[in-house]
């Protein structure tokens, strides 16, 4: 039985639409004008025991939402979800306690206290038991390489140690679906290796079930073989990320080299010259023209190297966000 | 022309518009504040039956303290008008917030005197403050006019008037005395606190500074903060006439003069031991 | 498996005193400003009693008596503060940030969660003053509290607090509805002003309809009537009606704005990151 499964799960909110300046504020309280969101616009979603989902997409896609009709903080506007057969939004405490969320941008510790109070406070919340609870804990801090911290007021922590903290204090319950919204979000290189690696081998090792989003690729391409793209509210596609490339782009990028360097040949008519700074070309083409156009350029010059490359990644998601958007706006128009 | 003339109605409608929504925001916005004003008059309901209770407890009597029931209520009214004169929000803790911060240098170098910077916009903000409070003033004057027996006569009601324009400065320059001991202690946030206290208290806003029994009356009638709320309104009710007016007035003027004294001097050597000391 | 709520009770407890002594110097501070003002309130009634005897006509308020009241006032409006005061001012930031999230989030009854995880215990020096007051005015009372009394004035104390901790779900649930918090706690502040006082003093064509709105419609008078006038003379058949309603209403209101705060939770949009 999946652990996650979603059908036509939508939700529109109002916004009050806020205007710049106190003047502007105050007639507000009186004369509110609203705006309808459609913020997750039918999704259909299964997600298997053990799996590690990425969720990708730009700013106000959905995905954040997504995580909260997930995690029960929201209701939708129509559509079923379930994960672990609970429907979430019915907030029952046995579905809470066997989940987590971790939110890069929010933070849930109390600000002026070590973080192990916050850790004692949870022990509480979720009835942990003691041996359970220390052996969970100790796990963690060594893991996350935070036990000398434990002890020092939250708000004196940097924000990647902060993250550290937020995590194990999201995983003391051992919840066994975890969502993470944009984990990594604002911590540097080292920082977010480190959350990296650590949600890999917690993942690995205990085979949870991990719904994340993030802006990172890298994130994702560390972690995730299953990655959704979501745009506009809607699933545009769901599979390896691998297969991103293959199935949105249609187009190789070609690097050659000439030996002779006196003079660039003119490539043009085989695709899009991206970069010519001699002695090499770099260009764009379409797939299906590469091996003909390669066939052509060989027999004419002498060519000291050759690469045929798949789009960044970055890249082809980019195209894909841009396309999603243009074609929105011409249905809505 | 026709197209002359479209150009002319479009673009008026434009600045019709424009006009109209910053009415209305103008508007709403007082209306808003307004509300605001009259919600503050809202402990009077309970203080009229407050005293209304006391009066009846004690059998009815003439007056206490010198005043009659409906003086009583009068009295409150009339601290809120000297306490909109008086009162100084925040001035004090942000002098001592810029000399914390740092920002107090600018006064150093540039062609401005800090006194007086904050005297004028301070003075601005209350020219704004009175053209916006002055609706619900009068709403709830017109309300309670029952409470009142007529006008004062022209000498009291100038007497009032005066005594609330040193009540101003007077206001003014305690605070900014207050103020400029950030110089001296970075945290004076305690102190404004007590300030505070007693400041609402020997002000005389929670009850006519007569009621008090002697020797407390005697005493209090000596310190300054009488001037910030009872004593304009004491004079607006006629309970201070001819010499004791007069008295009183010079009084508030000496002690005003005073806290100018003690402001500009407490500013000389604070600047002078921050440009000696650093910031 | 229900959380255990006393051993969470202990925790917010114990975190909040922590927190506390970390900022001793304010929580210093805290205590002062907030005694200073008890004692201002204090003066003003010491004066009043100079002039008079009791307030109104018969009410029986005289002085002993009035200190009695003043110090179930003090009582209530402690225990709020120490319990919930904090709490509810920081709803409004936990909405603005989204950080109600995580509260929705947890294995354990949300309003509880809400409204007790930090302790004010500065406010414990106002509830100190108000013990020593009420001994004070006790001893002064002609006639000896009978143990019933005791037992009554507690649980009248109780029903004081469910009543303005209702008042205060209910403003918390509005807004958690609106999404903001403008001047709630000015009308917390002006609403709640109405109950320090004994009802007799609302009399006469305004104050008669004041009194019943304010017994009935939102019965704030009841927080410190009740208790107080079961404990400043002996037990009195005519307060006998007044107490099982104010018990009544106390179940009612607690109820009500649970449901209400529910509702509101329902209808929460979590602020978009």
């Amino acid at each position: 039985m999946p652990v996650v499964e979603i059908e036509g799960l939508t939700k529109s909110y109002r916004v009050y639409q806020k205007n710049e300046g106190l003047l502007a504020a105050v007639r507000g309280l009186f004369h509110r004008q609203y705006r309808t969101v459609d913020a997750v616009r039918g999704i259909d979603l299964t997600v298997e025991q053990g799996e590690f989902v990425a969720f990708l997409g730009p700013n106000g896609a959905g995905k954040t939402t997504t995580l909260k009709l997930l995690s029960g903080v929201i209701h939708p506007s129509g559509g079923t979800a379930h994960v672990m057969g609970y429907v979430p939004w019915k907030r029952e405490h046995a579905y809470r306690r066997r989940f987590a969320l971790v939110m890069g941008q929010k933070n849930q510790l109390w600000w002026d206290l070590p973080a192990q109070e916050s850790f004692r406070l949870h022990q509480q919340i979720y009835r942990i038991d003691a041996t359970d609870f220390d052996r969970t804990r100790d796990e963690l801090t060594e893991l996350l390489q935070v036990r000398q911290l434990l002890g020092r007021p939250v708000r004196e922590l940097s924000l990647g140690e902060r993250m550290k903290m937020e995590l194990i204090a999201a995983l003391l319950h051992s919840p066994e679906v975890l969502f993470l919204d944009e984990p990594t979000i604002g911590l540097d290189v080292v920082a977010q290796h480190n959350i990296q690696q650590f949600l890999k081998h917690y993942q690995e090792v205990r085979q949870i079930t991990i719904l994340l989003t993030s802006h990172y690729m890298k994130d994702v391409a560390a972690l995730c073989r299953r990655a959704v793209i979501i745009a506009q509210g809607r699933i545009m596609y769901d599979g390896s990320l691998a297969g991103i490339v293959d199935r949105f782009s249609g187009h190789k990028v070609v690097t050659l080299a000439f030996a002779d360097d006196a003079e660039l040949p003119n490539l043009a008519r085989f695709g899009t010259v991206v970069e010519a700074r001699a002695p090499k070309v770099k260009l764009r083409v379409d797939r299906p023209k590469v091996a003909e156009m390669l066939a052509a350029v060989l027999s004419q010059h002498v060519v000291s190297d050759v690469s045929v490359e798949d789009p960044p990644l970055e890249e082809v998601i980019a195209d894909m966000f841009q396309s999603a958007e243009a074609s929105l706006a011409t249905a809505d128009a | 022309m026709s197209t002359a003339a479209a150009t002319f109605v479009s673009r008026f409608g434009v600045w019709w518009t424009i006009l109209r929504i910053c009415i209305e925001e103008r508007l709403v916005y007082r209306g808003d504040f307004a509300l605001g004003t009259l919600m503050r008059f809202l402990p009077i309901i309970t203080q009229t039956f407050l005293w209304t209770a006391v009066f009846v407890g004690a059998g009815g009597p003439a007056a206490i303290g010198g005043f009659t029931r409906d003086e009583f209520i009068a009295y409150y009214l009339l601290t809120y008008v000297a306490r909109a004169f008086s009162s100084m929000p925040g001035l004090a803790s942000s002098i001592a917030a810029q000399v914390r911060s740092g920002e107090i240098k600018k006064y150093l170098v540039q062609p401005i005197d800090l006194l007086t910077f904050l005297f004028l916009s301070r003075l601005a903000h209350k020219l704004v403050y009175y053209a916006v409070a002055t609706a619900p003033f009068a709403l709830v004057f017109y309300i309670c006019r029952g409470y009142f027996h007529g006008w004062p006569d022209a000498p009291t009601l100038g007497a009032f008037v005066l005594s609330l324009m040193m009540s101003f400065l007077l206001g003014f320059f305690l605070e900014a005395t207050l103020g400029m001991i950030g110089f001296w202690f970075l945290e004076v946030s305690s102190l404004l606190f007590v300030y505070m206290l007693f400041n609402f208290f020997f002000s005389g806003h929670m009850f006519p500074l007569t009621i008090l029994s002697e020797p407390w009356r005697t005493i209090v009638l000596y310190q300054p903060l009488q001037y910030l709320a009872y004593f304009p309104a004491a004079v607006f009710l006629g309970k201070v006439q001819g010499p004791e007016l007069v008295q009183g007035l010079l009084g508030q003027a000496a002690w005003t003069f005073a806290f100018i004294v003690a402001a500009r001097t407490a500013m000389h050597f604070g600047l002078k031991r921050y440009s000696a000391f650093g910031g | 498996m229900q959380p255990n709520y006393f051993a969470v009770f202990r925790e917010f407890a114990r975190n909040s005193l922590v927190r506390e002594m970390t900022f001793r110097g304010n929580f210093i501070l805290d205590c002062i400003s907030s005694l200073s003002w008890v004692f201002m309130q204090l003066g003003l009634y010491l004066v009043i009693f100079e002039h008079t005897n009791q307030l109104g006509d018969g009410t029986g308020w005289s002085r002993w008596p009035f200190f009695v009241f003043l110090a179930t006032t003090l009582f209530v409006n402690s225990l709020v503060q120490f319990f919930f005061m904090t709490n509810m001012e920081e709803l409004s930031d936990l909405i603005r940030t989204g950080n109600l999230d995580f509260a929705l989030l947890k294995p354990i009854d949300t309003q509880f969660l809400l409204s007790m995880r930090k302790f004010e215990w500065s406010s414990l020096a106002n509830l100190v003053f108000a013990a020593i007051l009420l001994g004070v005015a006790l001893t002064h009372l002609d006639f000896t509290p009978t143990p019933l009394q005791m037992l009554l004035y507690v649980f009248y104390v109780m029903c004081g607090v469910a009543l303005l901790y209702s008042l205060m779900i209910g403003l918390g649930s509005i807004s958690v509805w609106l999404g903001r918090n403008e001047s709630l706690y000015d009308f917390w502040f002006y609403i709640t002003n109405f109950s320090r006082y004994p009802m007799e003093i609302y009399s006469g064509p305004f104050g008669t309809p004041l009194r019943l709105a304010f017994t009935f419609a939102v019965p704030i008078l009841l927080v410190a009537n009740v208790p107080a006038r079961l404990m400043a003379w002996p037990l009195a058949s005519q307060d006998w009606r007044l107490a099982a309603y104010a018990a009544v209403a106390s179940i009612v209101a607690l109820v009500a704005s649970r449901k209400v705060f529910y509702k509101a939770l329902d209808a929460y949009r979590s602020a978009s990151s």
